[in-house]
């Protein structure tokens, strides 16, 4: 447990924006994000319609019937992305491996990440935004978030032709698009910014510590494997069901007791939400969640029973693009009820049952897509479970509550659409259950307030 | 160039490179509703009517407007801030078929309705619209664009297209950042709130103006 809270702590935010996009369009950066990875109207449109909107030679295949075997972009749609960034936490954490000593009190990591990213159109309906990263940190090069998609109309309402009577039937009046989506993480397929995969913050220390307890919908990424249908209609109103399976790389295949947190079966995800537009603005309102069977594994064989575990989530997001300035608010609140029929036999929870509450708010302005800043909120809290959030230097919970809250302000300056400089503090007011001595180690929760500078380039 | 030779160079480049509605074969008829639909139509709306101000309105639009300015954008000769973010691309690949395809059919869809604004705003609009501001030189926009705004020919309609995209265009081609010869003559010296003006009483005719 205690690697795995430590796995949890080191992970950070996926980050992504991808000039790939933009080679294929020949459309700015600023057609599909406010500042990236932020999106746009158009942005998410361009996402649902499965990444294909393309103005480039195409290399082309057709069959003696006309029909289309081939349509493939004559100058593929790559990209890179490089972030290199320094770290610098309130208090030095303990060194790893010297009693009573402390590590270097601010880390650079030159690379953070680097990815490279294949973002675009495959054929006619079928496109991909599939990444690989490697982690600085970690030392680490692996398949990052991956979303296949093909999506299509089922009908588009009739244009109204001067003069033309038209016709009555519901189809014709309507704009239809449905979509099926492959990919690796629930939420990542989502084209709003309240979700886990894409929500803020965009970037985060990779090597500070952050709070034990998220809830699974945000946490199984890159472990699972997605396949969902969707239909986006009328430009506003979203739903979509998914299903997820275990798929972790690395490790022993097929998969055995050496893996920890094993999807079991299908874990039905559902999304649904209504965007409304008018004028220069755009207000979303959803839900989210997942129904997910998790065997503990880590030493244990993978059957048997399952913890259960149902997120409820709802979400909302207001844009304002005016010219010069942009407002952004992003809301989400995820309720998940926790049945832990496998952990508690196995030692690993106290309670049959928890739950966890997430919630996130942030309000974010851009002027000139040149200058951003964003204050953010967040807050955890739980049922107290001393084995499920156990004592542990700077990781752990001292009385067993996953409770944390806190604040981020960030401040970006981008001096081009697809260079980022960031300055962001994080601060924590609790931090794993306790403000002072949280960990039982003496380690106050304000210690692990961080400033992370950044400088993101794609390319 | 006084404002006349501009108009008479203007119209008589533009019929050089037109196809006439009557040259647009069916496959290309079909080709064009099909790029509308499923490209177009993400910004512009169906049919090219659409309720967000940052893109226009193509609906009912004179076709040799359209066609020029898709020329433009493929040629990258009209270069405003959103002409390079997003029509630059979008224009590039367009043959001139697909463009006078796609021109005739944005010019055969029914307007986009009026949106009625502040009437004080539209009473002074429409005098500069139909009177101009004499006192400063600047001619009556129906001269060109039609009693009703209906557009005429390569200058473009303007009834019922959104106010604050009206006036970032002004705006743009006053600062020479989209290059428009007539238009630069013509508004050289209307303030912001004379295109407040004009732009919400445009914004405010229904399809018959």
């Amino acid at each position: 447990m205690g690697a795995f809270l430590l796995l949890a702590g080191l992970a950070a935010p996926p980050a992504h924006a991808v000039p790939s996009f933009a080679r294929q369009t020949g459309m700015a950066c600023s057609a599909c994000h406010t500042v990236f990875p932020e999106l746009t109207p158009f942005g998410r449109e361009f996402k649902l319609n499965a990444y294909v909107i393309d103005n480039i030679r195409q290399i082309k295949g057709e069959t003696m019937e006309r029909r289309e075997t081939l349509a493939l972009n004559s100058i593929p749609p790559l990209s890179m992305m490089v972030q290199i960034s320094y770290s610098h936490t309130s208090k030095a954490l303990p060194d790893s491996q010297v009693s009573g000593a402390l590590a270097k009190d601010g880390d650079v990591l030159f690379p953070d990440q680097v990815s490279f990213f294949y973002a675009g159109k495959i054929a006619n309906d079928l496109g991909a935004f599939m990444q690989l990263t490697y982690s600085g940190a970690a030392d680490h090069f692996g398949i990052d978030n991956t979303d296949i998609r093909y999506a299509r109309y089922l009908s588009q309402a009739e244009p109204d032709e001067k003069g033309a009577s038209g016709s009555n039937s519901w189809f014709s009046t309507h704009d239809v698009l449905v979509g099926i989506t492959l990919n690796n993480n629930p939420t990542v397929q989502d084209v709003w910014n309240t979700i886990p995969a894409w929500g803020f913050p965009y970037v985060a220390s990779s090597i500070s510590p952050s709070p034990a307890a998220s809830s699974k919908i945000a946490s199984i990424g890159q472990t699972a494997a997605g396949l969902g249908v969707y239909t986006w209609i009328d430009h506003s109103l979203y739903v979509e069901f998914s299903g997820y399976a275990a798929a972790q790389t690395g490790g022993v295949h097929p998969l055995d007791s050496q893996a920890a947190n094993v999807l079991r079966g299908f874990s039905p995800y559902w999304r649904a939400a209504y965007e409304y537009h008018w004028d220069r603005n755009s207000l979303e309102v959803g839900t989210y969640g997942i129904n997910a069977s998790i065997l503990p594994g880590g030493g244990h064989p993978l059957s048997g029973p399952t913890d259960r575990f149902t997120d409820t989530a709802i979400d909302a997001q207001y844009q304002y693009i005016g010219e010069e300035s942009i407002f952004t608010v992003l809301a989400t609140y995820i309720h998940e009820n926790g049945h832990l029929d496998a952990s508690v036999p196995q030692g690993l929870a106290s309670n049959s049952s928890d739950t966890l509450n997430t919630a996130k708010a942030t309000f974010e302005y851009a002027y000139r897509r040149m200058i951003n800043a964003s204050l953010g909120y967040f807050s955890t809290t739980g049922t107290t479970d001393p084995l499920l959030y156990a004592q542990a230097p700077v990781t752990g919970s001292a009385t067993g509550a996953p409770n944390s809250r806190g604040y981020i302000f960030e401040f970006d300056y981008l001096p081009f659409l697809n260079t980022k400089l960031t300055a962001q503090y994080t601060g924590y007011s609790k931090f794993n259950g306790g403000s002072t001595n949280y960990d039982g180690s003496g380690r106050s929760a304000s210690d692990n307030n961080v400033l992370y500078l950044q400088l993101w380039i794609s390319f | 160039m006084n404002i006349k030779q501009a108009l008479s160079l203007t119209l008589a480049l533009l019929a050089l490179g037109r196809v006439s509605a009557d040259e647009i074969t069916p496959e290309a008829q079909h080709a064009a509703a099909q790029i509308a639909a499923t490209t177009c139509s993400t910004c512009h709306g169906t049919g090219g009517r659409n309720t967000s101000p940052i893109f226009p309105n193509l609906a009912a639009q004179t076709a040799p407007y359209i066609e020029a300015q898709l020329k433009a954008f493929r040629d990258q000769t009209r270069a405003d801030p959103d002409a390079q973010a997003y029509m630059w691309g979008m224009a590039s690949q367009l043959k001139d078929d697909a463009i006078s395809a796609i021109a005739a059919h944005y010019a055969a869809q029914a307007a986009a309705p009026g949106h009625a604004g502040d009437a004080k705003l539209i009473g002074r609009g429409k005098s500069i619209f139909e009177q101009g501001v004499p006192d400063k030189g600047i001619a009556a926009c129906a001269t060109c664009h039609g009693a009703h705004a209906q557009g005429n020919g390569p200058f473009p309609r303007l009834a019922g297209q959104h106010a604050s995209y009206l006036i970032k265009q002004m705006l743009v081609i006053q600062s020479a950042l989209r290059q428009a010869p007539v238009m630069h003559g013509v508004i050289k010296d209307l303030g912001r709130e004379q295109m407040l003006d004009v732009a919400t009483y445009l914004e405010s005719l229904g399809p018959s103006g």
